[in-house]
C-alpha cells in the first residue's frame, strides 16, 4: 500500500478500539466493588465478592462452564483437524467446503433451535421412527437435549465451531506446502494420517493459534446458545451471570459485575493453561515425531474424528432443515414426520417490517465490513513493512491481540459499562454508533481471515508493475487488491455475516430504536415460537448466505466477465477469436 | 336538609376539582401533540405486537402522538437501560417513554426511583372507570404499593391448561397434582424460577400447603421462614423425582410449555394469559381439544401496567398513551379473543350502557373460561417472599 505512516494510522486505529473497551471494562470494575451510584452505592467495598463466593450456584456453574467450555473446543478441533486430514484431497472435499457457509451464516440461536427440535424426546427423530418401531404414542421421559452434564450444549458447540475451525484451517492450507510434504513422506513410506500428525498440523497450529483462541472464549461465554440448548439446574456462568445482570433486584448486579471480572479472568487462565499444555505437549512428543516410525496410534483417532465430524455436520444440515419446514407450518404435532397442515402465514406475518428490517440491516452490514476490510488492510500492511524491515522479530504485533480483546470478553460484562460511556458522550441511539459498535466486533474476524493470504501474497508482482509504470495506488488496487479478491471477498463474507448476527451490540447502540432482522428474530424469538424462529431464522440467514456464495461464487468468473465486457464495448478484434 | 347541602357541596367540590383536572389535561394534550413516545413493550406475541400497531394508529389520529413499539424479549433489557442512562446523569430525553412492566421489575424501578409520577390518577380515564379496590393486584402490584407511579392495563390470572383427548379430569388442586404426577410420571413440571410464572407457582403451591396461611402476608423476615415453607420443599422434593425430565431441567415459561403440551411431553401447561389456549389453537400451536381450567380453591392474579421513566421526555405524550389503553375502546379491542383476550381493567359498573353493550356482545373463545368461571383469584402474599423463594429454590435445585 502507498500510504506513507501506516504505523502511526494504524496505532491512532487501534487506540480508538481500545478506548471504549477500555471504559467498558471500568465500567464493570467499579460495580464488582460495591460502585455504582445509580442504584445509591458510593462506597468501594468486596461484598460483592464475598456475596459471589458464598453463592452455591456460582460454583456448580462454574465447574458447568469449565467443563462445556474446554470440551467443546478440544472436540471441535479434532473433529475439524481429522475431516481436513481424512478429506483434503478428495473431490467431495469441495462440496462439503463450500456447505460450510450456510453453517457460518445461520446465527447460534436458530441452529440451537434446530438442534433442540431434532433431538428432543419428541423431536424429529423420535418422530420419523413413531409410532410404526418405537410404539410410542407419546414421547417418552428421556433425557437428550438440555441434559444436566451439558452434553448437548457441547454438542451444539462443537457444530457451530467445527465448520469455523474448518475454514480457518482451510485457509492456512493455502500457506502451507502440503501436497509436496505429503508426497515426500509418502515416498519415504509415511502412512498419510501419521506424516499429518508429525508433520502438518504442527506447521498448521500456530497459523490457527487465535481463532482456536476465540472459539475457546466463546464457549466458555456464550450465552444465547446455551440458553436454548444447555442445562438450567445450574446454567453455565454466563447464563448465570447473565440472569443476574437482568434480575429485577439491581443490586444482583454487582455480585454481577464481580462474576464477569471473574469470567474474564478464567478465560485468561484457560487459555494461558491451553497454550501452556500445547507447549508442554509438543515438547514431550518432539522425540516420538521424529523416531522415524511411518504409522502411529493416532491415526486411529484421527479416522474416527473423520467420522464423526460427518455425523456432526449432517446432523447441523438436517437442523437447518427443520427450521424452513418450521416456517411453512401450521400443525405439526407428535408423531406426525411431517406437519399435517401447511400455511404461508408465517412468512406473510413478517411482511410489513420487512422493508425497514432488511434496509436497517443491510446497510449497518455492508458499511462495519467495508470499513473493517479498509482497516485490516491498513493494519495489515504495517505489518508487512514491520515483517520486511525485521523477519526476524515475526512475532505479533501488539494490535495483533488488542482487537481480539471485544470477542474474547463476555459480552454481558463489559457492554453495560460502554452503554454508560455512550450515553455520557450523547451518542447513544444513533446509527453511526452501532456501525462503530459493529466494527468492534466485525474487525477481529475480518482480520483474521484476510491476515494469511496478505502475508503471503508475493510482493514482486506489484514491484514489477510499478517498475514498469509508476502508478502505485492504481497498481494497489488492480493488481495486489485484484489478485487477493478470493480472500478478500471471503472475508467480507465472514464479516458481514458477523454484523448481521448481532443482537446485543445493537441494541445496546441504537437503544431499540433500529431493528434489524436479528433484533427481530431474538425478540420474536423470547416466545420460543418454532414457527416464528423458523421464518425469522431463514430471512436472517437468507443475506449471510446469499453473500458466502457470491464469495466463492464471483473470483473464478470475474476475469471472464471482466472480458466479456470489455469485448462487448470496444470492437476488438481479439475478443473474437 | 343538611345531607342536601352536604351532597351539593360535596358536587360542587369535585366539580371544581374535574374542571380544574379537565384543564390540567387539556394542558397535557396539547403539550403531548406531536410528541413521538417510545413504548418498551416485550414483543414475543404477534397479536400482542398487532394490538400495539392498531393502538398507534388510533393514538395517532386522535392525539397526533407517535407510538414507536420497542419489542423488548426482556423488560428488564429496559430497566437496564434507564439505569445506564441515570448512571450516566441523563436526567431527561431517556430513551424509554413508556413501559410495560408489573411485579419485580416496578418494584425494582420505584424503589430505585427511576420512575415518573404519581401520575395514573391524573388520567381522565382512571378516574372515570377504574375502582381501584376492584382488585387487591389494583393497589398492589405483586405485594408493592402502586401508589399512582404506574397504569393499569390488563387483568391476568394463573390459568391451566390441558388437552381433554389425554387427560379428561385435571388435577384441581396443588395436592392433587402430585398424586396424578406419581401416577404419570414424566407429565407434569412448572416454569423455573425466577421466571415470573415459576415464581407464582411456588406462591401458590405455599399458600394451598402450608399450615400458617396469615404469615404469608407478613415481610418475610419477621416470620420463621423455613417452619412455614417446609412443607413447600418437602412437596417439591417429592414432586420433582416424578416430573418432566426427572425434575432436572425445567421449562423457561408459559410459551415453553405450551409448546411442550402441544408435543404432548407434559399433561397440564400454565399460563397467566386466560385467552391464550384460544388464541395458541388459533395459530395452530394446540390441538382443538385442550381446554383451560382453574384450581377449586382459587388462582392467583395479577394485573400489568404501564410506567413512565423519570428521564422521559415526552412525559405528556406517555400519559396520553396510558389514558388512551385505558379508554373502553382501547379495552374492548384488547379483550376480543381474536386480538389477545386479556381481560379489562375497567369497572364494570363505571361503564356507560353502551360499552357494557360492547363488553357483553364480545365472543367468548372456545377455550377461554368466563369472568365467573375464573372464580376469586388468591391474594399476593407479601412482596418480600417472592424474593426469599426464589433464592431458597435456586440454592436447593439449581446448585
Amino acid at each position: 500500500m502507498p500510504l506513507t505512516h501506516t504505523r502511526w494510522i494504524t496505532a491512532v486505529l487501534a487506540s480508538l478500539m481500545i478506548f471504549p473497551i477500555f471504559i467498558g471494562l471500568i465500567g464493570t470494575l467499579l460495580p464488582a466493588f460495591q460502585f455504582l451510584p445509580p442504584i445509591g452505592e458510593y462506597q468501594f467495598s468486596l461484598t460483592p465478592w464475598v456475596n459471589l463466593f458464598s453463592n452455591q450456584e456460582f460454583y456448580s456453574s462454574l465447574k458447568l462452564t469449565l467443563v462445556t467450555g474446554i470440551v467443546a473446543p478440544l472436540i471441535s478441533l479434532w473433529f475439524a483437524l481429522s475431516l481436513v486430514v481424512w478429506g483434503h484431497d478428495k473431490r467431495f472435499f469441495r462440496t462439503i467446503e463450500s456447505l460450510l457457509s450456510p453453517i457460518l451464516a445461520v446465527p447460534h440461536a436458530a441452529i440451537a433451535i434446530g438442534l433442540l427440535f431434532l433431538l428432543s424426546p419428541s423431536g424429529w427423530l423420535v418422530r420419523l421412527f413413531s409410532p410404526w418401531l418405537t410404539g410410542f404414542e407419546r414421547p417418552p421421559n428421556w433425557i437428550t437435549v438440555q441434559d444436566p452434564y451439558g452434553l448437548s450444549l457441547v454438542f451444539a458447540l462443537a457444530i457451530k465451531e467445527m465448520p469455523y475451525l474448518l475454514f480457518v484451517i482451510l485457509a492456512a492450507l493455502k500457506g502451507l506446502k502440503v501436497k509436496e510434504s505429503l508426497q515426500v513422506g509418502q515416498s519415504l513410506g509415511y502412512g498419510r494420517f501419521t506424516l499429518w500428525r508429525k508433520v502438518l498440523i504442527p506447521q498448521i497450529y500456530p497459523l490457527i493459534r487465535l481463532p482456536i483462541f476465540i472459539v475457546v472464549a466463546f464457549s466458555l461465554t456464550v450465552v444465547d446458545l446455551a440458553l436454548v440448548i444447555g442445562p438450567n439446574t445450574p446454567s453455565t456462568l454466563a447464563v448465570t451471570l447473565y440472569r443476574w445482570f437482568n434480575n429485577p433486584d439491581l443490586s444482583l448486579r454487582l455480585m454481577a459485575s464481580a462474576g464477569a471480572i471473574f469470567l474474564m479472568l478464567v478465560i485468561a487462565l484457560v487459555l494461558v493453561g491451553w497454550e501452556t499444555i500445547h507447549r508442554v505437549f509438543s515438547r514431550i512428543t518432539r522425540a516420538e515425531r521424529g523416531n522415524g516410525k511411518r504409522r502411529g496410534l493416532t491415526d486411529g483417532l484421527l479416522h474416527l474424528g473423520a467420522y464423526l465430524s460427518i455425523v456432526t455436520l449432517a446432523s447441523a444440515f438436517v437442523a437447518l432443515l427443520v427450521l424452513p419446514i418450521w416456517a411453512l407450518a401450521k400443525r405439526w404435532r407428535f408423531p406426525d414426520a411431517l406437519p399435517s397442515k401447511w400455511t404461508w402465514d408465517n412468512i406473510e406475518r413478517a411482511k410489513p417490517l420487512l422493508f425497514e428490517l432488511t434496509s436497517n440491516t443491510l446497510s449497518i452490514a455492508l458499511l462495519s465490513t467495508i470499513i473493517a476490510c479498509a482497516v485490516s488492510l491498513v493494519m495489515l500492511e504495517t505489518k508487512r513493512i514491520s515483517y520486511q524491515k525485521s523477519p526476524s522479530t515475526s512475532n505479533n504485533h501488539v494490535f495483533d491481540w488488542l482487537i481480539y480483546i471485544p470477542i474474547l470478553l463476555p459480552q454481558i460484562g463489559f457492554l453495560f459499562g460502554l452503554h454508560v460511556l455512550l450515553i455520557y458522550l450523547d451518542l447513544n441511539g444513533n446509527f453511526y454508533t452501532i456501525v462503530a459498535l459493529h466494527i468492534m466486533y466485525v474487525l477481529p474476524y475480518v482480520y483474521l481471515t484476510l491476515k494469511g493470504p496478505y502475508l503471503a501474497y508475493n510482493e514482486d508482482y506489484l514491484l514489477e508493475a510499478n517498475r514498469l509504470k509508476y502508478h502505485p495506488w492504481r497498481h494497489y488496487l488492480v493488481v495486489k487488491l485484484a489478485m487477493l479478491r478470493p480472500a478478500l471477498l471471503t472475508a467480507f463474507a465472514m464479516g458481514f455475516s458477523v454484523s448481521v448476527a448481532q443482537y446485543l451490540p445493537t441494541l445496546i447502540a441504537g437503544e431499540g430504536r433500529y431493528s434489524t432482522l436479528t433484533t427481530e428474530a431474538v425478540a420474536r424469538a423470547a416466545s420460543g415460537d418454532r414457527k416464528q424462529v423458523g421464518s425469522m431464522a431463514l430471512l436472517q440467514a437468507l443475506f449471510p448466505v446469499l453473500v458466502f456464495w457470491l464469495a466463492q461464487y464471483i473470483p473464478s468468473r470475474w476475469t471472464k466477465w471482466r472480458l466479456t465486457l470489455i469485448c462487448f464495448f470496444s470492437k476488438d478484434k481479439q475478443c473474437s477469436e | 336538609m343538611k345531607k342536601t347541602f352536604a351532597a351539593a357541596s360535596i358536587a360542587t367540590a369535585l366539580l371544581c376539582t374535574s374542571l380544574n383536572s379537565q384543564a390540567a389535561w387539556q394542558d397535557t394534550l396539547s403539550e403531548a401533540s406531536g410528541q413521538t413516545v417510545y413504548f418498551n413493550a416485550w414483543g414475543g406475541s404477534d397479536n400482542i405486537n398487532n394490538y400495539i400497531m392498531w393502538a398507534a394508529d388510533r393514538i395517532k389520529a386522535e392525539y397526533n402522538v407517535t407510538l414507536k413499539h420497542v419489542k423488548l424479549t426482556d423488560t428488564a433489557d429496559a430497566v437496564n437501560r434507564v439505569l445506564a442512562e441515570k448512571a450516566a446523569n441523563k436526567n431527561d430525553n431517556g430513551s424509554v417513554d413508556l413501559i410495560w412492566i408489573n411485579g419485580e421489575n416496578f418494584r425494582s424501578m420505584k424503589n430505585n426511583q427511576l420512575l415518573h409520577g404519581p401520575f395514573s390518577q391524573g388520567l381522565p380515564n382512571f378516574s372515570q372507570y377504574v375502582d381501584e379496590n376492584a382488585r387487591q393486584s389494583l393497589s398492589q402490584d405483586f405485594g408493592t404499593p402502586v401508589e399512582g407511579m404506574e397504569s393499569p392495563w390488563g387483568m391476568a390470572q394463573v390459568v391451566f391448561m390441558h388437552d381433554t383427548e389425554t387427560l379428561e379430569s385435571p388435577p384441581k388442586s396443588i395436592a392433587n397434582l402430585l398424586t396424578y404426577a406419581k401416577a404419570n410420571p414424566g407429565r407434569i413440571t412448572y416454569p423455573e424460577p425466577p421466571q415470573f410464572l415459576g415464581s407464582t407457582f411456588l406462591k401458590q403451591a405455599l399458600y394451598e400447603l402450608t399450615n400458617n396461611k396469615e404469615a404469608l402476608s407478613q415481610p418475610v423476615d419477621t416470620v420463621d421462614f423455613n417452619k412455614v415453607t417446609a412443607p413447600l420443599w418437602g412437596y417439591l422434593d417429592d414432586l420433582h423425582s416424578v416430573a418432566w425430565r426427572n425434575g432436572q431441567r425445567f421449562p423457561s415459561g408459559s410459551e415453553e410449555m405450551i409448546r411442550l403440551l402441544d408435543d404432548q411431553e407434559i399433561d397440564i401447561a400454565f399460563s397467566f394469559d386466560v385467552s391464550s389456549a384460544t388464541v395458541q389453537i388459533n395459530e395452530g400451536n394446540l390441538p382443538e381439544s385442550v381446554r383451560t381450567y382453574v384450581f377449586d380453591g382459587g388462582t392467583i392474579g395479577n394485573t400489568h401496567f404501564l410506567a413512565i421513566p423519570y428521564n422521559s421526555g415526552v412525559k405528556a405524550g406517555a400519559e396520553v398513551v396510558a389514558n388512551f389503553f385505558l379508554s373502553p375502546e382501547a379495552q374492548v379491542e384488547k379483550q376480543k379473543p381474536a386480538v389477545w383476550g386479556d381481560l379489562s381493567v375497567l369497572s364494570y359498573d363505571k361503564l356507560t350502557a353502551k360499552d357494557k353493550a360492547k363488553f357483553e356482545a364480545l365472543p367468548k373463545g372456545i377455550a377461554t373460561l368466563s369472568i365467573e368461571e375464573l372464580g376469586k383469584s388468591l391474594p399476593e402474599p407479601h412482596s418480600s417472599w417472592v424474593d426469599a423463594l426464589e433464592k431458597e429454590w435456586r440454592s436447593r435445585y439449581a446448585k
